[in-house]
């Protein structure tokens, strides 16, 4: 993962400066008086014909960027024939002309026969063409293959009436060009599925030490009070049933209040009356949808606040209200807050794993699926306690409960 | 009438809307139980919460003072409000809630993907409510100038006030308790008087005048004409007046006025003989709710009651405080059995206002001549039963009145701030919301207080022609054909609402045409304007086939299957 | 900073954090999310299942609309041509059509519902 962001990183960083560079030697072709860079002047006819080009260069790239098929080589191909002036030009991919541009197309079936030695080897060529259309001028073509990572994808060819080393040597260039777009449309779709990953990664994560604890504790029960045992397990069972289940990244916040209900069953059957926790729900926002277990690490980070190093009561209170097209999720504790800076370095995944790390994680989720407008905002100090308040709007498009969204996972 | 009654009931309902909405939330502790919490709202208390939310000023007082005017033509009006809610029912109730949708503006994205038509769409909303407040406020105006004499405008405030400050402070924090205590205050506060009325109408010998055509004064009676009015006569007519009539100044003589139209100044004075007919007044400044302006009596004609039929019927579905209240079922299924407790709920009160519709015609028929026919119901006590058992019961209806004028206009209120901070404010912020509250209410309150002496009594019917003609053809369309495209959408919704709205401004603000068919056609665009938006949307639609969206199958899939299939992914690999 | 827990009256002052803006997820209105859940929605089932349960319960739609529309668009007319029209308008609107708009809805409802059940019947068969 880290390795495809630098990667990525890497070509977005290393485009513009080749692209300055270019045009900086475009410049310098241009103009070998003495004064280099007269800035006040409206540009010579070679300064035109760069703009042109890059113009040109620009407006064929972000059809390219989806990747090579037939309808971004159709959309491309226009582009890419007047950068190389030419009279046809002809892509392919390894099995078959994807577009042709330009007159003579009928030599097609001849192109893809002349070009399994270069979509082979990975190496240009240029060829006769043979041709018994009597108006037709296409005489001669020159093959580019297309490159992303050492892996041939298709080649460009260009066809002119007669054999020109200009014309191989722009094509060479335009191929490069192009292999380069098709690189960045590969990384474009890592990154979306790397972004799918991630949010599998992210979402779910319910922390090793809960399990031991509280299986801890209901073996605590085992002997003294069977009963109680029984029902703290079909706790765990529920909540982890919840948390594991596969499908899915999205649950109603009547599914989510139903496993924090397992959740703190299980924490308070280690901390007893510890543990004070009001709840004040408007019921119309409980069939609003979000992200799945967003909301009990937020409860499980409070619990942990308010718990930690005190000897006496903890009290959390968690609100849910309905502010029109929106929900307002308030979950606050009165335990031993947290420094501000540290909380603002975990938030942006600056610090180490300690603790907090539920925060980072629900408040990535969130920014996720909702946009930036949706992170969490914490209102803490040392000492102060904590308040996380969520917004969850109540409809965007693509979010939708994955689970039936009726009842419980209660048993009875 | 005692007006300390009257005062104190409406603070009470101002202050119970107040102390529900702060406690009616369901607070639980560690203690009890967490599942109580966390359990979604039931059918039956939704279902009381859009009934109470939906039974606005124009059920409570208007629908009375229409039949009064107008007799029992107006009894549609009821009629359509309910059915509106079998069509909402059959249509378009459990699709719309497993499109997860929140607002129309969300239904027309999720189902058609189209930002362009989500703005248009977020326009009609807010059109749409602000049309349906503006007569709520004047009603709570009207409701207190009628109880204490106060100015029209100050009820007006009141109600912004409170609703605004309520909701903007999240006061209101649980809205569907508050609602359905409502419903119920409502009822309420017309059966138990409805009860008396009709008791005390049997003691008097049950008269049953108030089925003749046209309403006829009972004995002789002088009339105090507060606001210059114009009378339409069907007939000759002798009066005694003091005041000035067409003009010309009388004290006390008895003239004899001819059939047609009169002018009758302010601060005048009319006595009618016994048995007299009953004059209709044109554009009397207090028809907040009723419509006398734009159909006068007697003179109906059917297109026009089929017009106002159909916009009934199909408008509902339309209305902004009343799909976004879908929202809080849990799934398809509950929303289908809440609409239909709804059906027996509003039935269930639409019995009522008939009642005191034809009561009034008996006993308080000159309030047809002053044009304050909407306060009929807030009199009748008084009038029937007077003393300090007719103080109670005014004091009731007038706190039902204010009931409804609270829950409706807080129900538009939180439906519009929602649309307005999402769609029409420039960033989302906790903020947003209260700024999108006030814009919701400070425009209709603006409206109502500068345009008070105007007949905007059919705004209700015109928000509901508008709706009618702009989202139920969306609706409809949306959730049963494949082939609707956001053009088709876009061009049904501007054509059809946009030509109701045009056709009921032409006959408010413009040179009418008084009588005859092209009138009543534009006061009651629905006949043409609904076949129109539909004709439209389906032709532009079949015009740009190219522009389906994407995923119509997938997102029909969703809005049409039961939950447990819609959602059914992990329950399919579980059993495969 | 010092604390001394417990003591509430004395808590220092919260500060409000939020975390840094990620630009490079920032999904606005316009590029929605996809989750696979729809892709699901889309493959799980086959097209012709949905449209069978859409036109089965278009039918009771319309079928129920066609009640309400034969119940209720003679009656303008029959008030105007009957000889005691206005009586006869005052009980009908007054009080005889709500009954009939209840049942409707019941009858839809019943029958709206049996289609799912049949709809999830036929669906589970099939996978089995």
């Amino acid at each position: 993962m880290s390795t495809l962001g630098a990667l990525l990183t890497g070509f977005c960083a290393a485009v513009p400066p080749l692209l300055a560079a270019g045009f900086w030697l475009g410049r310098r072709t241009a103009r070998p008086s003495a004064r280099p860079f007269r800035r006040a002047g409206l540009g010579t006819p070679v300064e035109h014909a760069t703009f042109q080009t890059l113009h040109t260069a620009s407006l064929a790239a972000p059809p390219l960027r989806a990747g090579l098929t037939e309808e971004t080589a159709r959309r491309a191909s226009r582009r890419l024939r007047s950068l190389l002036g030419t009279e046809a030009l002809c892509l392919t991919d390894t099995d078959r002309v994807l577009v042709w541009d330009g007159a003579g197309s009928h030599h097609r079936a001849e192109i893809m026969e002349r070009l399994a030695g270069p979509l082979e080897t990975g190496r240009g060529e240029a060829f006769r063409l043979s041709c018994g259309t009597p108006d037709c001028s296409l005489r001669w073509a020159v093959v580019a293959p297309l490159t992303v990572d050492d892996r041939v994808h298709g080649a460009l060819v260009a066809c002119a009436p007669g054999e020109s080393a200009v014309l191989v040597r722009a094509a060479a260039e335009v191929a490069r060009w192009v292999s380069v777009q098709l690189e960045l449309a590969d990384l474009d779709r890592s990154r979306t599925r790397l972004i799918e990953a991630e949010i599998r990664a992210l979402r779910a994560q319910i922390s090793p030490h809960f399990v031991f604890n509280s299986l801890a504790v209901i073996a605590s029960f085992v002997r003294t009070d069977p009963e109680r045992a029984r029902e703290l397990l079909l706790e765990f069972a529920d909540f982890t049933r919840y948390s594991f289940r596969r499908h899915g990244d999205f649950t109603t916040l009547a599914d989510e209040l139903h496993a924090i209900d397992h959740y703190l069953a299980l924490v308070r059957a280690r901390f007893g009356d510890r543990l004070a926790v009001t709840l004040q729900i408007a019921p119309e926002v409980l069939p609003v949808t979000l992200p799945f277990l967003c909301l009990q690490p937020l409860v499980e980070n409070a619990v942990k606040h308010g718990l930690e190093g005190r000897g006496e009561k903890c009290g959390i209170a968690i609100t849910a209200r309905d502010e029109g097209a929106e929900a307002v999720v308030v979950i606050e504790d009165d335990g031993v807050g947290m420094d501000p800076g540290l909380l603002r370095r975990i938030l942006a995944g600056e610090a180490g794993p300690s603790g907090g790390i539920g925060l980072s994680n629900v408040d990535d989720r969130l920014r996720q699926v909702y946009g930036d407008d949706y992170g969490l905002v914490i209102e803490t100090a040392r000492g102060a306690g904590m308040k996380v308040t969520v917004r969850l709007p109540k409809y965007r498009p693509g979010v939708h409960p994955a689970a039936p969204g009726t009842g419980g996972l209660r048993r009875g | 009438m005692n007006e300390s009654h009257a005062v104190a009931a409406v603070a009470l309902v101002v202050v119970a809307t107040a102390l529900v909405g702060a406690f009616g939330l369901r607070v639980s502790r560690t203690t009890s139980d967490f599942y109580v919490a966390s359990r979604t709202v039931g059918p039956r208390l939704n279902a009381a919460a859009i009934s109470g939310e939906y039974l606005s000023a124009a059920s409570f007082l208007g629908i009375a003072g229409l039949v009064l005017v107008q007799g029992p033509d107006m009894l549609w009006y009821p009629v359509g409000y309910t059915a509106g809610y079998l069509l909402l029912l059959i249509f378009v109730a459990a699709p719309l809630r497993r499109s997860g949708a929140y607002t129309l503006p969300d239904f027309a994205e999720a189902r058609l993907a189209s930002p362009g038509v989500r703005k248009l769409a977020s326009g009609f909303v807010v059109g749409i409510g602000w049309l349906y407040l503006m007569p709520q406020l004047q009603g709570a105006g009207l409701t207190l100038k009628v109880l204490t004499g106060a100015p029209g405008t100050l009820g007006s405030v009141i109600v912004a006030v409170v609703v605004v400050a309520n909701v903007a402070a999240g006061g209101m924090r649980s809205i569907t308790f508050v609602q359905a205590f409502q419903y119920w205050l409502k009822l309420t506060a017309l059966l138990v008087p409805a009860l008396f009325l009709v008791l005390a109408w049997r003691g008097d010998g049950a008269p049953t005048r108030a089925f003749d055509e046209p309403a006829a004064f009972r004995e002789q009676r002088t009339v105090r004409v507060q606001d210059t009015v114009e009378i339409r006569l069907a007939g000759p007519l002798a009066v005694t007046v003091h005041g000035r009539v067409d003009g010309r100044p009388y004290d006390g003589d008895r003239i004899s006025l001819t059939a047609g139209v009169h002018t009758v100044e302010a601060g005048s004075r009319l006595r009618l003989p016994a048995g007299a007919p009953v004059p209709a007044a044109r554009g009397a400044g207090d028809t907040a709710l009723s419509d006398s302006a734009s159909a006068p009596q007697g003179e109906r004609p059917l297109h026009a009651t089929y017009g106002l039929i159909i916009a009934t019927f199909l408008g509902t579905m339309g209305l902004p405080h009343v799909v976004v209240r879908f929202y809080t079922s849990p799934n398809g299924v509950a929303a289908r059995r809440t609409t239909v407790v709804v059906l027996g709920l509003i039935g269930a009160f639409y019995l009522l206002p008939p009642v005191y519709g034809a009561l009034a015609r008996m006993y308080a028929p000159e309030l047809v001549l002053t044009g304050n026919t909407d306060a009929a119901v807030l009199l009748l006590p008084d009038r029937m039963i007077g003393g300090v058992g007719g103080d109670l019961l005014g004091a009731l209806v007038a706190g039902g009145a204010f009931a409804a004028f609270l829950s409706t206009a807080s129900g538009l209120t939180v439906a519009l701030a929602g649309v307005i901070a999402q769609d029409a404010l420039p960033s989302r912020g906790i903020r947003h919301f209260r700024v999108g509250a006030v814009t919701a209410m400070a425009v209709p309150l603006a409206a109502s207080v500068l345009a008070g002496r105007l007949p905007i009594a059919d705004a209700v019917g015109l928000a509901f022609a508008v709706s009618a003609s702009s989202f139920c053809p969306l609706l409809v369309l949306g959730i049963w054909w494949r082939r609707l495209t956001p053009p088709g959408a876009a061009a049904g919704m501007l054509v059809g609402g946009g030509s109701a709205l045009a056709a009921v401004s032409v006959t408010l603000v413009g040179p009418h045409p008084a009588t005859g068919v092209p009138h009543s056609l534009l006061a009651w665009p629905a006949l043409w304007s609904v076949p129109l938006a539909f004709l439209t949307m389906i032709l532009v639609s079949l015009a740009t086939p190219g522009r389906v969206p994407p995923d119509t199958d997938a997102v029909l899939a969703r809005f049409h299957l039961p939950e447990e299939i819609g959602g059914g992914p992990g329950r399919k690999e579980n059993t495969a | 900073m010092s604390h001394e827990p417990g003591q509430t009256a004395e808590r220092p002052a919260r500060v409000v954090v939020t975390g840094p803006p990620r630009r490079h997820h920032g999904r606005g209105r316009g590029a929605p999310y996809r989750p696979r859940t729809e892709i699901h929605e889309q493959t799980t089932l086959g097209h012709t299942y949905v449209r069978s349960l859409m036109r089965t319960q278009l039918r009771t739609a319309l079928a129920v609309f066609a009640v309400l529309a034969a119940l209720v668009a003679p009656l303008p007319l029959l008030f105007a041509a009957a000889p005691h029209g206005r009586v006869l308008e005052w009980a009908v609107l007054g009080f005889c059509l709500y009954p009939p708009l209840v049942l409707l809805a019941r009858w839809h409802v019943r029958r709206a519902e049996r289609h799912e059940r049949d709809f999830v019947r036929l669906v589970e068969d099939q996978d089995r």
